[in-house]
């Protein structure tokens, strides 16, 4: 078994942390248990064979593969993605291994990588050595230690509390609810491309039918057609929809909340080098969005069902270093207003940042990039070689494009839809596209029931007109506004009526004629002509040509009903 | 002129000058002054600090019942004296293992304002009576922890041998800047 020197050493942190001589776990301790062992407990022979690891860079970083795939598997930080991370970067200052070369990038960094803050050094007009790399870990917790824990700066604890607070806001609280709102409302959905463009497709479909149907040719016989796609094709986008975003909702406010139960279990570590001790909260936001980070890197993959979340630390994970962010922050994950005109400057001094979160205040924004741009008399990145960024010619000017783009957000919420991109212009039209498209979907509903599903035919009741030149017609049915009667005499004149809504209390809807006699009048019988129902049929108030006749009633009939 | 008997001339004229540029050998009283502890040295001054100290462990009192439940060990009451200047503090034992003599312990302040200073002289006030018990240099170590490591013998050892750094501490601690020795 090779470093069995290294297993020893673990072995004696357990049992001394099990017998209460040492108060920390072997995990959280690791760097004073390892000098305490080495210095005190390690025997002549442990410390043979850990020079003989260390006397080479072979076998130094044979020792270093051996703990990340080996050790870290065997022991119970398994679970913990980022332990061994936290071990190596313990240990990496310690003796010996601060003189093993192969230890090297573990003292600088953990190396995962992270959103940087700007922290402007005491005086400073805003230089590339204010945007200071942060990283942080998630580890279970420490009783002895804070929740959240400085390393490499020192500062208030609630510099450090508050942005806990708003990740715990982020997770499972109202900042969740206001990043799924604004996700709903104009954030990419989790479709492929194609479906992308059937579902618009779709719904200029519905819009383009609510138009004809509203204003278009009279479809005759096609109506109940045309109508029954409409309400197919709509009922099919809202079900689509409704049931993405429904999956996605429910499954990001699971995850969250399952990070939320993690994070009161866990001790977050932010490393930030340099020694500072921090004044004022304007690295709130960095220290937020890299603690959120920590939680979805120390799980591990089973765990992960949620395409949003996934999504947004894809990109954080591939694209974190070209960010940079400032702001104070509030536990509800609200925005304040920093100083940020020298932090501005700093980002576009600083080599590889392309993006800057800030709050949304005045004096932030392009115009303030650009301003300061100019001001240094020449393009922020002219000095190093970086990667060709968006170049625009502006008339008249001549001018090149900062390479940094500037974010201002009110809320945490609007820093995770920029970092995962889910802002979608596309999206929020189509939103805004189908929102109008349903809401007269919604108002036209009722008509299309009636063309779709209309109700039964009605009889004819009770009472008829008193009065001898009046025809009433009164029909038993709930829906009088989706009927019509229709007169055709020989000896009056031919009529179409609308049915009344119910007469009085009880009474019920009739179509009253006015009945005139008609000057060519091929009989003389009054009581020639017969009464036709008919359905009617509009939509959204426009009228279509009336339906099917669903009833036929002698003119004598229905003088006479009621009173025999 | 043979060359060893050069060189035996060479060493001897080395030394006889390096006699006469040496300083004079400290008196016996100075060098018992210095190996006698400070608080005797200075017992006023000790018996103030010790009176300071100990009016801190109220404080703690209450707090110790809680974190008892947790693992986290009981704060021990400590007097920071620095530069002329006196911080009442909390010290967290991380690490106690008295074993063949020796005592080793390891502990973190909870608050200190600046850079932690490379080294305290440490003295154990004992909880009940104010009594010095030892003192012992304390070195800055990983993570702003300081490690004691010393001789210790005595009627305590047995005591302390069963010590955990869940238990509470039996003792407070003064811890002097180096610059403020003597």
């Amino acid at each position: 078994m090779s470093f069995v020197w290294f297993w020893t050493f673990w072995h004696w942190s357990k049992e001394s942390f099990r017998e209460g001589s040492l108060l920390r776990s072997p995990l959280h301790g690791i760097g004073g248990h390892w000098d305490e062992w080495y210095r005190h407990e390690a025997s002549e022979s442990d410390h043979e064979a850990i020079a003989k690891t260390g006397r080479s860079e072979a076998s130094q970083r044979q020792f270093i593969s051996w703990l990340l795939l080996h050790w870290a598997g065997e022991t119970e930080l398994r679970a913990n993605r980022q332990a061994h991370r936290f071990v190596l970067g313990q240990i990496a200052h310690l003796e010996p291994f601060k003189h093993w070369a192969a230890f090297e990038k573990y003292r600088a960094s953990y190396g995962i990588g992270g959103i940087s803050a700007v922290v402007l050094a005491e005086g400073s007009p805003g230089k590339p050595e204010d945007v200071r790399a942060v990283e942080a870990l998630a580890l279970t917790a420490d009783p002895t230690a804070s929740a959240i824990v400085a390393e490499g700066f020192q500062a208030d604890s609630i510099e450090l509390e508050t942005p806990r607070s708003a990740v715990a806001s982020m997770l499972g609280g109202k900042g969740l609810l206001v990043f799924l709102t604004l996700w709903l409302a104009s954030g990419k959905r989790a479709y492929p491309r194609w479906l992308e463009i059937v579902l618009s497709l779709g719904w200029v479909a519905v819009a383009g039918l609510i138009l004809y149907l509203a204003a278009g040719p009279d479809p005759g016989e096609g109506l109940i057609f045309l109508c029954g796609t409409l309400f197919a094709l709509w009922s099919g986008l809202i079900l689509v929809a409704a049931t993405q975003a429904a999956t996605q909702t429910i499954r990001a406010w699971q995850q969250g909340r399952k990070w939320c139960a993690r994070l009161e279990q866990s001790q977050v570590r932010l490393r930030m080098d340099g020694g500072l001790t921090i004044k004022g909260g304007s690295a709130g936001l960095p220290f937020c969005l890299n603690a959120l980070h920590s939680l979805y890197r120390a799980n591990s993959h089973a765990d992960r069902r949620s395409w949003l979340w996934e999504r947004l630390f894809h990109k954080l994970r591939g694209e974190s270093q070209a960010w940079a962010a400032t702001g104070s922050i509030t536990a509800e994950g609200f925005l304040k207003p920093v100083m940020l005109e020298a932090k501005l400057r700093a980002c576009l001094q600083s080599e590889g940042i392309k993006h800057v979160l800030t709050p949304r205040q005045h004096g932030g924004g392009r115009k303030a990039v650009y301003r300061l741009a100019d001001a240094r008399g020449a393009s922020p990145k002219q000095t190093a070689p970086t990667p060709p960024c968006s170049v625009k010619v502006r008339l008249g000017f001549a001018a090149e494009e900062p390479c940094l783009r500037v974010h201002p957000c009110r809320h945490v919420a609007q820093a995770l839809m920029r970092l995962g991109e889910f802002n979608s212009k596309r999206q929020l039209a189509l939103n805004f596209f189908a929102v109008a498209t349903s809401v007269a979907m919604l108002i036209a509903l009722r008509d299309l029931k009636a063309i779709l599903l209309p109700p039964p035919s009605p009889m004819v009741v009770a009472p008829s007109s008193p009065l001898p030149d009046y025809l009433w017609v009164s029909l038993d049915t709930m829906h009088p506004d989706q009927f019509l009667v229709v007169l055709e005499s020989s000896y009056w004149l031919n009529r179409r009526a609308e049915l009344s809504p119910r007469v009085g209390a009880h009474g019920p809807p009739r179509a009253e004629i006015h009945l005139q006699r008609s000057e060519a009048a091929s009989t003389t019988d009054q009581e020639d002509g017969t009464v036709w129902i008919e359905r009617r049929y509009q939509f959204l108030g426009r009228e279509f040509a009336p339906g099917r006749h669903i009833g036929r009633y002698d003119v004598s009939y229905l003088n006479r009903i009621g009173h025999e | 002129m043979k060359p060893e008997s050069a060189v035996e001339q060479l060493l001897r004229w080395r030394l006889a000058r390096a006699e006469a540029e040496a300083p004079h050998a400290p008196r016996g009283a100075y060098l018992l002054k210095l190996a006698r502890p400070w608080w005797e040295t200075w017992p006023e001054w000790f018996k103030l600090l010790a009176q300071r100290v100990g009016r801190i462990e109220t404080a703690y009192g209450y707090a110790m019942a809680e974190n008892s439940r947790n693992r986290s060990g009981h704060p021990v009451a400590a007097l920071v004296v620095r530069g002329g200047e006196e911080l009442e503090t909390f010290a967290r034992v991380l690490y106690i293992n008295v074993r063949d003599g020796r005592l080793r312990l390891r502990f973190q302040l909870d608050a200190l304002c600046g850079q932690p200073l490379e080294a305290f002289e440490a003295t154990f006030i004992d909880d009940k009576d104010a009594r010095p018990l030892l003192s012992a240099q304390a070195t800055l170590s990983v993570d702003s922890e300081y490690r004691i490591d010393t001789e210790f013998s005595g009627q305590l050892t047995r005591d302390w041998e069963l010590l955990k750094v869940t238990d509470k501490m039996p003792f407070r601690l003064i811890l002097r800047a180096e610059t403020d020795s003597g």
